[in-house]
């Protein structure tokens, strides 16, 4: 099969351009059967799925003025899940394959490199491989409803597509922003990540957002902001001394701008508070998320954003220089400003939906993003089955923001179920 | 099984809360071991066995092209004249580039001191050949001084994590006061005139490290400076 290649899209230009040696930006989807793995009929499933989804099984290729994926020969092989997730991903592996398959008693997960996709990809991607397992594992006729595709047609254009090249504003929105208070601790040894995993009755948690007149995520990311301002305190950075608490929420595009693609299609927004200005009561900081993030996420606003993005890539004076000097250039404008912005992020994955044929032998999803390189937290959540996975992850020793985070759900009237990998 | 500090539920079988670690109070009934996340699977060590190859093998390139020069040079003027440099500049390229390459981490406290000591060798060599009597005079002691400030700058950067922006005030002051001391060893081997361009250098360092000591004394000033230049 002839080897194709794929440009990276606007939003995975920079992630690598700033892979460092103990650090890279992957995710990790997760679902967790009724019944044990069994390997073999994974393998086949993965190697099923690799005509249907061709920019997902890639590999990182340097050319000389950009980085771009290349389509491998082989679909890779589905390994044995670490003791942690989101193990580092070396430059070796990415010059194999960009995306992992892994499974562990009842569950398979994918981690996915972010140049390949975002979020919603990955799950896309993790959903149509569980389909297909089960159809090979039971002789289950699957139907391809919402995100189940079916794999025997061709990928579609827009899938394969750059959305972000079509989709930008005729004038671009400045990024100047405040830098945020940045979250510390003592880094744990090794790449070891520490991931605690809050389970919550969905209901319960629309229902206190209702309340407030917020969305689930602005309310998440009202009480992290909480659980942020908090901690700021503690560490007696109050007053004049105390900086913006901001929360950057990654935001899916492809509602916004109904396009279907398997590529990153999600921008980031910061919303929060400067606790400078005052005390703030909880109903306050819900209001005021919930406001934020409706006026930022407008689809005039965010093709605005997108337009700086794609302003930059399309210039030509940039895009002479060779690759060499622009990853030195994009490392230092990333560790200047790619993360002084956000405190951390909270990245909702919504609600999860499959078929009723698949339903009854799925569990649950877990969704994980990994930490970013000077933030020692961050914060995913899916829903699925009526419950609400929030997984904290941190590559720090402190568990100060989530005992902040969770115990403050309870003290709001949510019950928390708390499961970690310690 | 509730944590009585959070308030939040635990997994039956946790020996602690993994969010307050504060112990459980009830011990775990027999059979409700807590059930493992995540397989004991550990990732493997990077191996760095394709880099080692590489770096011998542009050693042995490296080894062959001085051989050569030196058995040219041999041959024609039955001397080692100019391959000298070529084999001393190859062994100084190898200390400086392929040989920190063999380790797995690179430690600038000792490969730094050992680069100065291969450049103060070179120079040694050039001042010898030549017959020259700069290099105790003035190749010496500008080699220390360029180590010492090396070494302090990796210092401040790696291993200092507090009051970082009032060292480097210093440092920068350090490195300004050090360009006189250059000169002076200047005027002493080449007889040039005593602090001309060093005085710029020293303004220039000196006014940027003393405003930087001056800001760590004005917290507003320090804050601002923290936000601006975050990274």
């Amino acid at each position: 099969m002839k080897k194709q290649w794929y440009r990276l899209d606007n939003a995975a230009l920079i992630f690598p351009a700033i892979i460092r040696k103990n650090w890279n930006n992957v995710f990790r989807v997760s679902a967790t059967l009724t019944e044990k793995v069994d390997p073999g009929i994974l393998n086949q499933a993965i190697a099923d799925l690799k005509p249907r989804f061709p920019t997902c099984f890639v590999r990182l290729r340097t050319g000389f003025f950009w980085y771009y994926l290349e389509t491998i020969a082989k679909a890779p092989e589905v390994q044995q899940d670490y003791a942690y997730p989101l193990t580092h991903m070396t430059r070796r592996e990415l010059k194999t394959c960009c995306v992992r398959f892994l499974y562990f008693e009842n569950r398979i997960a994918v981690e996915v490199f972010h140049s390949v996709t975002d979020g919603t990809g990955g799950l896309v991607l993790l959903q149509n491989l569980a389909a297909r397992y089960l159809a090979l594992r039971y002789g289950e006729g699957i139907p391809a409803e919402g995100h189940i595709k079916d794999i025997s047609e061709e990928p579609k254009a827009e899938e394969t597509r750059d959305c972000f090249l079509s989709c930008g504003a005729v004038r671009s929105l400045s990024r100047a922003e405040d830098t945020a208070y940045h979250l510390t601790g003592t880094p744990e040894t090794g790449h070891f990540r520490h991931i605690v995993t809050g389970i919550l009755p969905t209901d319960a948690l629309k229902e206190k957002a209702h309340e407030q007149g917020v969305t689930v995520t602005a309310y998440l990311a009202a009480v992290m902001a909480e659980a942020v301002a908090k901690k700021q305190e503690n560490e007696g950075m109050t007053g004049r001394k105390a900086r913006p608490v901001k929360i950057t929420i990654p935001v899916n595009l492809r509602k916004t701008f109904g396009m279907d693609t398997m590529r990153n299609f999600t921008l980031a927004v910061n919303i929060g508070f400067d606790p400078a200005l005052g005390v703030y009561t909880h109903e306050q900081i819900c209001a005021l998320m919930g406001h934020l993030l409706a006026a930022e996420t407008i689809p005039q606003r965010m093709a605005a954003r997108v337009a700086k993005n794609v302003d930059l890539q399309k210039m030509l004076i940039l895009r002479l220089i060779p690759l060499a000097i622009k990853r030195i250039a994009m490392r230092t404008v990333y560790a200047l400003s790619g993360e002084s912005k956000g405190c951390l992020n909270i990245s909702n994955m919504g609600v999860v939906k499959l078929p009723a044929e698949m339903d009854r032998h799925v569990d649950r999803f877990d969704f994980v993003i990994g930490v970013q390189y000077t933030y020692p937290n961050n914060c995913s959540v899916v829903t699925y089955g009526g419950k609400t996975y929030i997984s904290m992850i941190r590559g720090i020793r402190e568990t100060e923001l989530e005992r902040l985070f969770f115990s403050r759900l309870v003290e709001l009237g949510i019950p928390v179920e708390i499961e970690s990998n310690n | 099984m509730y944590c009585v500090y959070c308030g939040v539920k635990l997994q039956d079988g946790t020996g602690e809360c993994p969010l307050c670690h504060t112990p459980v109070a009830i011990p775990p009934r027999p059979g409700t071991a807590e059930k493992p996340m995540y397989s004991d699977r550990l990732p493997e060590e990077e191996s760095h066995h394709g880099r080692t190859l590489a770096v011998w093998l542009v050693t042995a390139v490296m080894i062959a092209v001085c051989l050569g020069c030196l058995v040219f040079c041999l041959r024609t003027y039955q001397e080692v004249s100019w391959s000298g440099y070529v084999l001393m500049a190859a062994a100084l390229v190898w200390v400086l580039l392929l040989f920190p390459l063999l380790f797995r981490r690179f430690r600038p406290m000792i490969f730094l001191p050992l680069d100065f000591a291969c450049v103060a060798g070179f120079l040694l060599y050039i001042c010898e050949k030549t017959g020259d009597h700069w290099f105790l005079s003035f190749a010496f002691p500008v080699t220390v001084i360029a180590c010492v400030l090396t070494l302090l700058t990796v210092a401040l950067f790696r291993y200092i994590r507090q009051g970082r922006l009032r060292l480097l005030g210093l440092l920068l002051i350090l490195i300004g006061a050090s360009f006189m001391l250059i000169e002076f060893f200047q005027h002493i081997t080449f007889g040039t005139p005593m602090f001309v361009w060093s005085l710029y250098c020293v303004c220039g360092f000196g006014a940027l490290g003393l405003f930087l000591f001056i800001a760590t004394l004005i917290p507003p000033l320090h804050a601002h400076l923290r936000k601006t230049f975050f990274f």
